[in-house]
C-alpha cells in the first residue's frame, strides 16, 4: 500500500434494506440539503447540525418517504428540514441573535475586503427576522434560481402563497436592510 | 441599482465559505447509518457538533493493526498524541520511520504540528465494525488555526499521526483539516478509550 486512503468509508451500501435506502438517500441528497441548510441558518455548523437532524428524522420514517423519484424525495427532505429550522426558530434565540447583530453593523465602509465581509455578514443576518419556511422561499427563488412553481410544488404549498410569501419578504429585508447598503430594487 | 436578489448571492455564506471536505461529509454520513435504530434509541447519546468546530476526519484503514500489538493496556497513563507532515521521499532534515501495520516508511518534518495541549476534546466513537473503535478528536483554537495552516499548503502530500512515538497512520491529505479529525483505526475498546483517556491535558 502506498498511501492509506485518506477517508475512511463505511462500506457501499448493498442490497434494500433500511440502512441502505438510508445511505442511498443520503448519497443522493445530502449536498443539496446542506446547501439548502446553510443558506437558512447562520453557520457552517447549525447547516451540519440541520442536515444530520433531516437524515435522523428521515430514519425514523423511512416509510413514509416517497419512494418515487429523486424529486420527490428531495421534497420530502426539503419540508422535513423547514420544519426542524421552523421548530428551532420557535425557540426564538436565533432571532435575538440577528437583531442585535444588525444594530451592530450600522457603521459600514465597504471599501475593505474586511468591512466587505462584514457586509456579507450583516446582509446575512437579517435573513434570520424571516420565518424559516418564508426564508427558504427567498432562498429557493433569490439565490436557487427556482420558479415559484417549482417552489410550490417542493413545499406543498400553492404558487399565489409563494408570491404572497416573496413579496412580504422583499418589503422586510428592504425596510431592513436599507440604512445598511441603500436603496435596492 | 441592485436588487434584492443581487445583494443576497453576493452575501451568500457558500460563495465565500471554504467548500465542504469529503470527509466531513463522510463523518456525517456515518452518524446517520450507525444511529441504533428506533428500538434503541437512546442508549447512544447524540452528538451535536461544537459550536465553530467543522468536523473533518482524517481517516486510514487498518493502519493500527501492528499498533494494536505494540501498546501496553494501561488505562490510566497519558497518551503522546503528534502530528507532523510528512513527506514520501527522503530529503535533509527529515527523519524516516516505518509506518504502523505495514512496509510502509514516510519521512517526518521534525517539528510536530499538533500535540495533545492542542486538543480541546476526544471522543470514542464506532469504527467499521460492531467491535471496532475509532477516536474523534476536536482541536481548540491554538490548534485549529496551526494545522490549517500547516495543512493549507501540504495538500497530497503524507500526514503523519503518531501516539507514544508510533505512526499510526499517515494518510495523504485531500484537503486542508480544519479543527477536527477522526483516528479510525481498527483499534479495540480498550484501546480507543485508553486514548480517549489518556490524550487530553497531558
Amino acid at each position: 500500500m502506498t498511501a492509506n486512503p485518506a477517508i475512511a468509508l463505511p462500506g457501499a451500501p448493498e442490497g434494500d434494506g433500511p440502512r441502505e435506502r438510508l445511505a442511498a438517500l443520503f448519497d443522493a441528497h445530502e449536498d443539496r440539503l446542506y446547501r439548502l441548510a446553510r443558506r437558512l441558518t447562520g453557520s457552517a455548523d447549525e447547516a451540519r447540525d440541520l442536515v444530520q437532524d433531516t437524515f435522523f428524522k428521515a430514519a425514523r420514517s423511512l416509510q413514509s418517504i416517497p419512494s418515487g423519484t429523486a424529486g420527490e424525495e428531495e421534497a420530502w427532505l426539503v419540508r422535513v428540514l423547514v420544519n426542524i429550522r421552523r421548530d428551532q426558530w420557535r425557540r426564538a434565540s436565533v432571532r435575538a441573535r440577528s437583531a442585535g447583530m444588525l444594530r451592530a453593523g450600522t457603521a459600514i465602509y465597504p471599501s475593505t475586503i474586511e468591512s466587505a465581509l462584514i457586509t456579507k455578514r450583516v446582509v446575512w443576518a437579517a435573513l434570520d427576522v424571516l420565518h424559516p419556511r418564508r426564508r427558504a422561499i427567498v432562498v429557493m427563488h433569490e439565490i436557487e434560481g427556482m420558479s415559484r412553481a417549482a417552489i410550490a410544488s417542493c413545499l406543498g404549498i400553492s404558487a399565489i402563497t409563494v408570491g404572497w410569501h416573496l413579496s412580504m419578504a422583499r418589503r422586510e429585508l428592504k425596510s431592513l436592510l436599507q440604512p445598511h447598503i441603500g436603496d435596492m430594487r | 441599482m441592485k436588487t434584492l436578489g443581487d445583494v443576497f448571492r453576493e452575501a451568500d455564506p457558500l460563495g465565500y465559505e471554504p467548500r465542504r471536505s469529503d470527509m466531513e461529509r463522510q463523518l456525517i454520513r456515518r452518524r446517520v447509518l450507525d444511529r441504533p435504530t428506533a428500538a434503541h434509541a437512546g442508549a447512544m447519546p447524540r452528538r451535536r457538533f461544537a459550536r465553530a468546530a467543522a468536523v473533518v476526519a482524517v481517516g486510514a484503514i487498518g493502519a493500527a493493526i501492528a499498533y494494536r500489538s505494540s501498546i501496553a493496556v494501561d488505562v490510566v497513563a497519558a497518551v503522546r498524541f503528534e502530528v507532523h507532515l510528512a513527506e514520501d521521499t527522503p530529503a535533509a532534515g527529515l527523519r524516516e520511520v516505518a509506518v504502523s501495520g505495514g512496509t510502509r516508511r514516510v519521512y517526518l518534518h521534525e517539528d510536530a504540528i499538533l500535540t495533545n495541549s492542542d486538543i480541546a476534546h476526544a471522543e470514542l466513537i464506532a469504527g467499521r465494525t460492531a467491535a471496532t473503535f475509532g477516536v474523534a478528536l476536536t482541536f481548540n483554537d491554538a490548534g485549529a488555526g496551526r494545522i490549517a495552516i500547516a495543512t493549507g499548503r501540504h495538500v497530497g502530500r503524507p500526514l503523519a499521526i503518531l501516539i507514544d512515538g508510533t505512526v499510526v497512520m499517515a494518510p495523504v491529505l485531500r484537503s486542508p483539516i480544519t479543527t477536527s479529525a477522526v483516528i479510525s483505526g481498527d483499534f479495540t475498546r480498550a484501546e480507543a478509550e485508553r486514548i480517549v483517556a489518556g490524550i487530553v491535558g497531558r
